[in-house]
């Protein structure tokens, strides 16, 4: 087992930055097809004419990575991956929320 | 090396269908997928889950498999016999993967039997291509991401030997957090990928970064939330009051008739950026604990001299 560190440049994608359908093909090993389907839902925001020259907004590149594994791992279809990740931002959202209430809550109660 | 018993970890029998097995696998899988699961350990027992059925769902990986006995029981100490797998043909085989970023996670076991390269090695290819990208996934905490910092990452990654068997190098790369990351946002560090094939150029490698949750602050997007107790008086009468920022303790005004979750606002106390996020404290009022002659006697004082009805909304 060999260890060598490398140093290099650390570019952030930054919110208002876009990718063509390949780059985020390359970049999440997704095909092409399940992108471009997963942006029609609007699970990924997307401009451009044609689909295969779409641009697509890097903000959402984890909901469509998230998407992917759903449909690789768990066999579910397209429809039913962008339903799923929606559904896990939702919750996601109510769970911090609520262990902010609960926080606010717990503290009222203790006196402090 | 431990033998691995991928009927027990899948919880079928030996005799099981390849549709009992492919069931069996959707259901532990939906259970415990990382992106779904509440289970503890749920990333662990999913990696587990996938491997076993990576071996059963392939006719000739499971007919090898069950030919290294029926005796070996999980955990015990296991050596592949030489030439185990003669007869077979999934080796060196480009292989369908069913998680690429997941190859480099199976077990030594697992590897000793099939090779742990898959999606990363493509025998056989002569001609210059470039290499893929690959993906990982930085926890960060809150504090990282509003002051920045490095980060080294140990990256394992399989390699093909020249023997055609398969090595695990470690890759150590420094990775530069700049201040003010949200969670979610993407790193991409061009080059750091997969390494190109003859004059193939490498891939990149993104990282996807994740903000552990915090124990105080609560993130919405740039935008930290916190929760400021007051006392009774404070909120009555109004009162400066210290209170947490990211960028340290601030002094902060009270007004005088503050309410229970009302949100008062810092402007550009939250994360970093253009432009910067806020920082909230929703008021919260605690109560001083009735707990001494002197304090029951305070609170019956004002019960008998405040009119207060904290229900008079409900009507009566």
């Amino acid at each position: 087992m060999k260890s060598v560190t490398r140093t290099t440049e650390t570019q952030v994608l930054a919110e208002g930055e876009w990718l063509s359908v390949t780059q985020v093909c390359r970049a999440s090993q997704i095909d092409a097809a399940v992108v471009i389907e997963l942006a029609e839902l609007g699970l990924v925001r997307h401009r451009g004419d044609e689909p295969r020259e779409w641009q697509l907004s890097v903000s959402e590149l984890s909901r469509l990575r998230t998407a992917a594994r759903l449909i690789r791992d768990l066999g579910v279809n397209v429809s039913g991956a962008a339903l799923a990740v929606e559904l896990l931002e939702a919750r996601r959202e109510l769970e911090s929320r609520l262990r902010a209430l609960e926080r606010c809550v717990d503290l009222s109660a203790r006196g402090e | 090396m431990e033998f691995r018993d991928y009927y027990q970890t899948l919880g079928v029998t030996r005799t099981a269908s390849a549709d009992e097995i492919k069931k069996v696998y959707r259901r532990l899988a939906r259970k415990y997928h990382p992106d779904v699961s509440k289970e503890p350990n749920a990333e662990a027992k999913f990696k587990e889950v996938q491997e076993a059925y990576e071996v059963l769902r392939d006719p000739e990986k499971r007919a090898a498999y069950d030919q290294l006995g029926n005796e070996m029981k999980s955990g015990q100490e296991f050596r592949p016999p030489p030439d185990w797998d003669r007869g077979f043909e999934f080796r060196g085989r480009p292989r369908e993967r069913a998680a690429p970023e997941m190859d480099a996670q199976f077990s030594d076991f697992f590897s000793s039997l099939f090779g742990g390269a898959g999606a990363f090695s493509h025998p056989g290819e002569g001609r210059a291509r470039g290499g893929r990208d690959h993906h990982a996934r930085v926890d960060i905490d809150l504090e990282e991401a509003y002051r920045g910092g490095v980060r080294t990452l140990e990256l394992r990654r399989p390699q093909a030997k020249s023997g055609g068997g398969v090595d695990i190098a470690t890759h150590a790369v420094k990775v530069t957090i700049p201040p003010g990351l949200t969670d979610g946002q993407q790193l991409r560090l061009s080059g750091q990928g997969e390494s190109g094939q003859s004059e193939g150029r490498a891939g990149d490698l993104y990282l996807e970064v994740h903000i552990r949750p915090h124990e105080l602050y609560h993130l919405d997007g740039r935008d930290v939330m916190v929760t400021l107790p007051l006392a009774p008086w404070e909120a009555a009468l109004g009162a400066t009051v210290t209170v947490p920022t990211l960028g340290g303790p601030v002094q902060m005004r009270i007004p005088e008739k503050s309410r229970a979750g009302q949100k008062l606002r810092l402007r550009g106390r939250g994360l970093p950026g253009d432009p910067p996020g806020d920082e909230y404290l929703q008021l919260s009022i605690a109560l001083p604990p009735a707990d001494s002659p002197k304090a029951r006697a305070f609170y019956e004082q004002m019960h008998r001299e405040l009119d207060f009805d904290p229900r008079a909304h409900l009507g009566s």
